[in-house]
């Protein structure tokens, strides 16, 4: 793990820079109590308050204390401080687009973002991340393309190309946000969060989920039964009640809406994926958070008629309704129970 | 489930070496928390040695849920001594001699002791996940799969092997990764998975199915960056996945290959994980791929339709996603799919052939749209205005079209106050009111689509600078086009100083353009020069500018200046670039015009047309150049101006010329008519043509 990081520092500073970091927060939030750098690290109260101030109306400016401290915090290279910094990524970023569109002076967020970005561009060297697609004409790791192939198949013996696919361009240099790279530099700000997400916090997550929602600027009630919805079409009669209710409820909404470019949605896809399929012990209020974000964000891919965000959207909404229905399955690695217990 | 099924009246009875035994009486010695008395009654009952005894009592409370209880009698056997007997047991060599004496083989024997020990600690891993003590169940799962490798030094042979250890083993391959993941411990978790999975355990298809599925989630959503396999178990030539995406696809390929030869049942799950996987990345087409693999059946056709429509419209195959949508969206298939209608509409709106038929789409997803499906509706109306829109270009008379027009923005404006947050759809009435010349509310539209995209959007940019120019308000589009290119990065400024350069064209600045030019000449090559920063494919296709384009216009400019020289290289490198192009002989032509030598002007002129018959400028030249030496072909002049104004009823030029020729034959009021519709044109014309922004 250290080696990821391109800025470590070594172990003996870190003590003295945790101690730095907890002095000047304590000193630009008063009212929280941290005694110990534990309590920094973990203390679920501390992170609800610093998101509630990141939320308020001018949170975002370029002279805002608790920005400065964010960069500052990053910046320092320590590894539980950076991780700690991370863990407010989504309502940064969350704030930060949902405000784009009033003009709002927002330096302070974008000192932040770049800090990340710098960072995973550093550690990338700037490179782009690509995969290759297999071929199973080919033999791999996990097969033998003679147990594998069909019968009624010719073995085509001629070695094609293997598809590379680029799952992230190359990263550029960037000193500021320019309105055409923001959705590039918020991009790669939430790779990094997807790389550390095991040691995110599921506030942390939660609060991505819910960001997602404003950001489709959809209803998602209406995908709440997509696939039974398909079998019985006759149930649609029964919601139109509902819907009207639905246009009532909505009146009341400001959506807002934030462009989703594929450079922004495929990580926010990944994280999602996480959040509803990558749990093992299964926090209910994450997975129906994302479960609705999921919808929000499918009835955003229908009314923009994106078939490339329509196909992953869809496939998790149908796995997460799996992973509810399949709750109550059999234990595979259960032994038999017999009447008869014999040698 | 558990519980109701212990408490099923249920007789049990321990049975061995040929005797058996009520489990009652040993059940009421257990619940009083006598295991030495139990176990010594079925020691006695049955002929046991200590360790067999104590793990039938052991799985007899398993089995009736008192796990904790099962734990104690575990305990109380040295699994660690049985495990060494065992070994040293197995490697033994019996003397031949002895052997027809016995009643059983050594082998069976002694893997009849495996069995029952492994069973022993397998069950006791059990138990300890059953209380969430799930670290020490990893221990007790992992010592059985070390005590297994200990006896088979060469992997679990194919035959030999005793069904009910074979089952345990399974069970504890499968059980392990389970338990780490639970525990936390990722990196435990990845190396049980690949071993269980490239070790020789004899597993049979379904669990291995089932290991490879959990696998391929773990690696696909955990978030957790496993290390590339281990270079020590690479062979030559074979693919060796270097990060999780890569390993997660080669397992669902696999699953789904296993299913197609019959080794394992359908499980609809794996194509929605290889769907996510594979669309995550971008790679649309290859999920067709592996989609088209599947046997008919597995899908219903249409459902298969749609999908691959979406696979293929994802990839940028329109062609063949219509051709899909046309079957599924028949009469006697399933007519009313709203996704299928919407994309299929969608899709005919980017071509003016295919406009009616998506117009057709659009209106029944219009009609169907009700219900849950109500907040589709402005959707299809939006699809229904850019296929009437698109119609319009290729209407075979002004009637027709103005009529198509007008439905396009009338069907846009009603989308508008449904979906008022849709900046795209904004963006479209934009053009649609800038190409009807309805600058003003073009010009708030295209505000608003900036304000709301937050100047991401290079073409929100692009549109508000041309509808400016249009308006003449050529110094404000240039502080828009200077601030655009603020916010661009190199790579992308192409359009951008295009724009730029015809902006001082207008400003009667041609000294500025041919700098802006020739800036934009070097960026061009050196973008071609270098291969330029990895992109997603749909980034590419925005912002390209290509050398040809910039030596044309470059060549375009001397010639209005009568630079002829100049002109003549700079249309030299075109030539190198494209050799044939109705561009360029047209700008030849225009450079004999501007020399006075009409007749080798004529024959470019007629050249052009040739090439691509629907290039107008050429048609207006050739118009113009008849006019001018006097030929008695009016009639030619006046039909190519109308055809010319057919593709293109705003060009102001065609209109003048066309005027032009009517006072010429004398017919005085059409010549006004047609100045009048020239000088309107003039003062909003755009710089560049609005429906490229498309």
């Amino acid at each position: 793990m250290s080696g990821d990081e391109a800025t470590t520092v070594s172990a003996a500073d870190s003590p003295e820079k945790v101690q730095t970091a907890i002095e000047s927060l304590s000193s630009i939030v008063p009212s929280l109590s941290i005694t110990t750098p534990t309590s920094l690290l973990s203390n679920p109260e501390i992170y609800s308050h610093i998101s509630s101030l990141l939320r308020r109306p001018n949170s975002g400016a370029g002279d805002n204390n608790l920005c400065r401290w964010l960069y500052d915090t990053f910046q320092s290279g320590v590894t539980e401080l950076q991780l700690l910094v991370l863990r407010f990524l989504p309502v940064i970023a969350g704030v930060y687009l949902s405000r784009v569109a009033d003009r709002k002076p927002q330096a302070g967020f974008e000192a932040v973002l770049l800090a990340l970005y710098a960072h995973e561009t550093t550690s990338r060297a700037g490179q782009a991340v690509s995969v290759t697609i297999p071929d199973l004409a080919q033999p791999s790791l996990y097969h033998d393309p003679k147990a594998l192939t069909p019968n009624n198949n010719k073995n085509i013996n001629s070695s094609t190309e293997l598809n590379v696919a680029v799952v992230s361009p190359s990263l550029e240099p960037h000193g500021t946000v320019r309105s055409t790279r923001r959705a590039r530099i918020v991009g790669v700000a939430l790779e990094l969060f997807y790389a550390k997400i095991p040691h995110m916090p599921v506030s942390s997550k939660i609060d991505f989920c819910e960001f997602c929602k404003l950001w489709a600027g959809q209803d998602g009630d209406m995908y709440k039964n997509l696939e039974e919805e398909e079998d019985n079409g006759e149930e649609s009669v029964v919601f139109v009640d509902a819907e009207a209710e639905l246009e009532e409820k909505e009146k009341g909404k400001v959506e807002s809406r934030v462009p989703l470019p594929w450079e922004l949605l495929e990580p926010v896809l990944r994280i999602l994926g996480h959040c509803l399929l990558g749990q093992n012990k299964r926090d209910v209020e994450l997975f129906e958070a994302a479960s609705e974000a999921c919808r929000c964000l499918f009835a955003r891919s229908m009314h923009d008629v994106n078939a490339k965000a329509i196909l992953p959207i869809r496939s998790l909404l149908r796995l997460s309704k799996t992973l509810v229905q399949n709750n109550n399955e059999l234990d595979p690695t259960e032994l038999p129970f017999t009447d008869v217990i014999s040698l | 489930m558990e519980s109701g099924k212990n408490e099923r009246v249920t007789i049990r009875e321990f049975c061995a070496n040929g005797s058996c035994m009520e489990a009652k009486e040993l059940e009421a010695k257990l619940d009083e928390g006598n295991i030495q008395e139990a176990e010594s009654a079925l020691r006695e009952g049955l002929s046991l040695n200590f360790e067999e005894a104590r793990a039938l009592l052991g799985k007899l409370e398993y089995q009736r849920g008192n796990v904790e209880g099962a734990l104690r009698v575990f305990d109380g056997i040295d699994l660690e001594a049985a495990i060494q007997r065992l070994q040293s047991s197995l490697s033994e060599k019996t003397p031949v001699k002895k052997g027809p004496t016995r009643s059983e083989s050594p082998s069976s024997v002694s893997q009849h002791a495996a069995t029952l020990v492994l069973e022993a600690i397998y069950l006791k891993a059990k138990s300890l996940q059953k209380l969430d003590k799930f670290t020490e169940a990893a221990k007790e799962c992992k010592r059985v799969l070390d005590a297994v490798e200990k006896i088979f030094g060469q992997g679990i042979p194919d035959t030999q092997v005793d069904n009910k250890l074979q089952e345990i083993v399974s069970h504890a391959v499968e059980l392990l990764p389970e338990l780490w993941k639970q525990t936390g411990c990722y990196n435990e978790a990845l190396s049980a998975y690949r071993n269980a999975l490239l070790s020789q355990w004899n597993l049979d298809n379904d669990c291995c199915a089932r290991i490879q599925m959990a696998f391929a989630v773990f690696m696909l959503y955990s978030g957790v960056e496993a290390s590339p396999p281990s270079l020590a178990v690479q062979i030559d030539g074979s693919y060796v996945p270097k990060n999780n995406l890569e390993e997660a696809i080669l397992l669902l390929m696999i699953l789904l290959r296993k299913f197609s030869l019959g080794k394992i049942n359908w499980d609809p799950s794996i194509m929605e994980h290889l769907t996510f996987a594979l669309s995550a990345c971008g790679q649309t087409s290859i999920l067709a791929k592996q989609f088209e693999e599947l046997a008919p059946g597995v899908y219903h056709r249409i459902d298969r339709w749609n999908f691959l429509a979406l696979c293929n419209s994802g990839a940028g195959e329109n062609e063949s996603a219509l051709n899909l949508l046309r079957m599924s969206l028949h009469k006697h298939e399933r007519p009313d799919d709203l996704i299928s209608l919407l994309l299929a509409a969608k899709i005919c709106s980017e071509d003016p052939h295919h406009a009616a038929e998506g117009a057709g789409y659009a209106q029944r997803a219009i009609n169907i749209a009700q219900g849950l499906d109500g907040h589709l509706k402005g959707v299809g109306l939006r699809m229904l205005g850019l296929c009437l829109g698109k119609q319009a270009k290729v209407s075979s008379s002004d009637f027709e079209r103005s009529m198509l027009q007008s439905k396009a923005l009338q069907s846009l404006e009603e989308a508008v106050r449904l979906e008022q947050n849709n900046y795209d759809l904004i963006f479209e009435l934009a053009i649609q009111y800038a190409e009807h010349r309805n600058l003003t509310a073009a010009l708030s539209c295209a505000k608003q689509f900036f304000d709301k995209t937050g100047g991401s959007k290079l073409k929100g940019w692009r549109l508000l600078a041309l509808v400016l120019s249009a308006q003449k308000r050529f110094s404000e589009a240039e502080v828009v086009t200077d601030a655009a290119l603020d916010e661009t990065a190199k790579w992308e400024q192409g359009p951008l100083l295009r724009l730029k350069a015809k902006l001082k064209i207008s400003q009667l600045r041609p000294m500025d353009a041919i700098e802006i030019y020739r800036y934009l000449l070097a960026l061009v090559q050196a973008q071609r020069k270098s291969s330029g920063p990895l992109k997603l494919s749909s980034q590419v296709e925005d912002y390209t500018i290509n050398e040809f384009e910039v030596w044309h216009g470059l060549a375009n400019l001397y010639a209005s200046l009568s630079h002829w020289k100049d002109a003549e290289i700079c249309l030299q490198k075109a030539r190198e670039l494209k050799e044939y192009s109705a561009a360029t002989i047209h700008t030849e032509g225009i450079m004999f015009d501007g020399r006075g030598e009409y007749q080798e002007a004529l024959i470019g002129t007629f050249n052009a047309v040739l090439f691509e018959p629907n290039y107008v400028p050429s048609k207006i030249l050739m118009a113009s150049l008849i006019l001018k030496m006097g030929f008695k072909a009016s009639p030619v002049a006046r039909s190519l101006l109308s055809d010319a104004l057919r593709i293109e009823p705003t060009n102001r030029m065609a209109w003048y010329y066309l005027g032009l020729t009517h006072k010429a034959d004398g017919r005085l009021v059409d010549a006004a008519d047609c100045f009048q519709a020239a000088s309107m044109l003039e003062e909003s014309d755009p710089i560049e043509n609005f429906s490229c922004m498309l």
